[in-house]
């Protein structure tokens, strides 16, 4: 027994201080940048670099704040990631609904055309779209940036509804029917609040998209809509390269989000890894 | 049929507006590729049959950016399907004990693009990089000084795309941790006590059972990572001197910069047609056969 245990253990002790290196390969390059921020300006360009700050400060939050355009960016991007939002799950909902629900053929050819746009190069439909939006006076305006960036979001959220739908039991909605529900009270009665969980993870699905979106808003805002990944590409231009101010900036950005995100942890894996699962 | 025409009415709102974003779009986008339009006068288009195509298909720049397109795609996806399905095997055979690592193993996928490019510029860059630094401290640093990651020519390509990799090996790892622990427990008891050694195991067991799941990967990814926009831009801009210029940045550059849209139309378009065809063949050949 001592002769298999022994290898074993020793197996375990490597395999997690494996899983330690690779872990921290991979956290460590987001510390540097957390790190960073809290830098004095003129430690950040320090030769060598150094990993820990030697005392923490806000200058560089403060240079990001006190520039004109950074707290309006912040506001384009809220508005526009909790409208996108909306308006996909306004779509998204009855849509993945009736095609897991109702296996009609339809419903099989919009799950199939939903996958192909997902595969299209944002850049090819930026196009035509900047022309369009320029006649309609869609351009650089929060409305705009918003439907565009559902067309991104779109097809992820009713594939990952559609997945959400199809674990649900149609019995409950059978047995509604019966006691003189109409379908579409059975829908909103019935079914809905069962998937409430799938939805508040396709919500955060949306909300990411639109928020981490970049080719949309480079190609159609310019002053009044800009949003803050677009800021910080900005940023870099405006003012040479003030690292200091752009890892603040870059840590209000994401930081938030990466928060709220992880708080809600177990039920976003399931959605990431969705489909695949299934095979 | 009232069944059927409820299931389409609920369709309706969504449908209408992939035709309005999508396919309205997309015709626009083949009817400008048989033209030449400028961004600055759109009413005034000239046809010009199937120029902008030859032009496309016979320009040197569409064409390096094509093969540049193809060396970051086989780079990026080569290690996050080495390094996803390395760290997979290493959480699957610690099974419960590797809750901790894969919990903390999620934070780069919720990491922003233009954050993860940032970062990557950031670390990589010379003499206030991190990365040159750790390689000085190991001793590693060629004789020649610092390497120039970001600003090599020939190799700005490869190096670019860092950030990609850091950015979603954690999906490939849980896409493929999923697979993992669905595979049935029986097989794979039987073939270790056939005798197979562990790599045997895994190259002759654990891989072909996975077959439909490295094919969404496989696909999911390569379609994300052929379009990719966003990381290259923040961190070169295409360059330098074109170097890490992908199909996505010259399609935008010859639409903004050049205000070309008839060329950009008829090279999206291409573009287009031949990603199709790579998610069909991927399809085809990685995933159909696990099913027979």
């Amino acid at each position: 027994m001592t002769d298999t245990r022994r290898p074993r253990l020793a197996k375990t002790v490597s395999a997690q201080l494996g899983m330690l290196l690779v872990v921290g390969a991979f956290v460590l390059p987001y510390a540097h940048l957390l790190l960073t921020s809290f830098k004095a300006p003129t430690e950040v360009l320090a030769i060598p670099p150094t990993f820990l700050p030697s005392h923490f400060e806000l200058t560089n939050y403060q240079t990001a704040l006190n520039d004109p355009g950074i707290g309006r960016s912040f506001i384009n991007s809220l508005v526009v990631a909790v409208g996108g939002t909306a308006l996909t799950l306004f779509l998204a909902i009855p849509a993945a609904y009736a095609a897991a629900f109702y296996g009609t053929r339809l419903g099989r050819v919009f799950l199939m055309v939903a996958l192909i746009v997902r595969m299209l190069p944002p850049v090819a439909l930026a196009i035509p779209i900047f022309q369009a939006f320029r006649q309609l006076r869609l351009i650089d305006t929060q409305l705009g940036l918003m439907l565009a960036q559902t067309i991104i979001s779109l097809p992820l959220v009713i594939w990952l509804l559609a997945a959400f739908f199809e674990a649900i039991p149609q019995a409950l909605e059978e047995a509604a029917l019966i006691d003189g529900c109409n379908r579409l009270t059975a829908m909103i009665r019935v079914t809905l609040p069962v998937a409430g969980g799938g939805i508040a993870v396709a919500a955060i699905f949306a909300f990411l998209s639109s928020w981490n979106e970049f080719l949309f808003a480079l190609m159609l805002t310019s002053v009044n809509a800009v949003t803050v990944p677009l800021a910080i590409a900005n940023f870099k231009s405006q003012f040479g390269l003030d690292w200091g101010s752009m890892t603040a900036l870059a840590v209000m950005y994401s930081l938030p989000v990466i928060a709220v995100t992880l708080a809600l942890q177990r039920r976003i894996v399931s959605g990431m890894t969705f489909g695949a699962v299934k095979g | 049929m009232a069944r059927r025409r409820f299931a389409a009415l609920l369709m309706l709102p969504a449908i209408i507006f992939l035709v309005a974003t999508v396919a309205y779009p997309l015709g626009t986008l083949l009817f400008n590729s048989f033209f030449n339009v400028k961004l600055l006068t759109p009413n005034r288009r000239t046809w010009v049959g199937f120029d902008d195509f030859v032009n496309t298909l016979t320009s040197p720049e569409v064409g390096t950016a094509a093969l540049k397109t193809l060396q970051y795609s086989a780079f990026a996806m080569t290690l996050e399907l080495v390094l996803g399905f390395g760290a997979a095997l290493l959480f699957y055979a610690m099974r419960d004990r590797s809750a901790w690592a894969r919990t903390i193993f999620i934070f780069p996928l919720l990491v922003p693009p233009i954050v993860a490019g940032l970062l990557w510029k950031f670390l990589l860059s010379l003499d206030t990089g991190m990365v040159n630094r750790v390689i000085d401290l190991l001793g590693l640093t060629p004789a020649g000084g610092q390497i120039n990651w970001l600003g090599n020519v020939d190799t700005v390509i490869f190096t670019v795309s860092f950030a990609d990799i850091w950015l979603t090996t954690s999906f490939v790892a849980l896409v493929a941790y999923a697979g993992l622990q669905g595979l049935p427990a029986d097989v794979l008891e039987a073939a270790e006590v056939d005798g197979a050694g562990y790599w045997q195991r895994v190259w002759h067991v654990i891989l072909p059972l996975l077959r439909p799941v490295i094919a969404v990967i496989v696909i999911i990814r390569g379609v994300d990572v052929a379009k990719t926009f966003d990381l290259i831009f923040i961190q070169t801009e295409g360059g330098p001197q074109g170097a890490s210029e992908v199909l996505s940045m010259e399609i935008y550059r010859t639409m903004i910069r050049y205000g070309n849209v008839g060329s950009a139309s008829a090279t999206a378009a291409v573009f287009l047609l031949v990603m199709a065809f790579f998610a069909a063949l991927a399809y085809r050949v990685i995933w159909k056969p696990a099913n027979d």
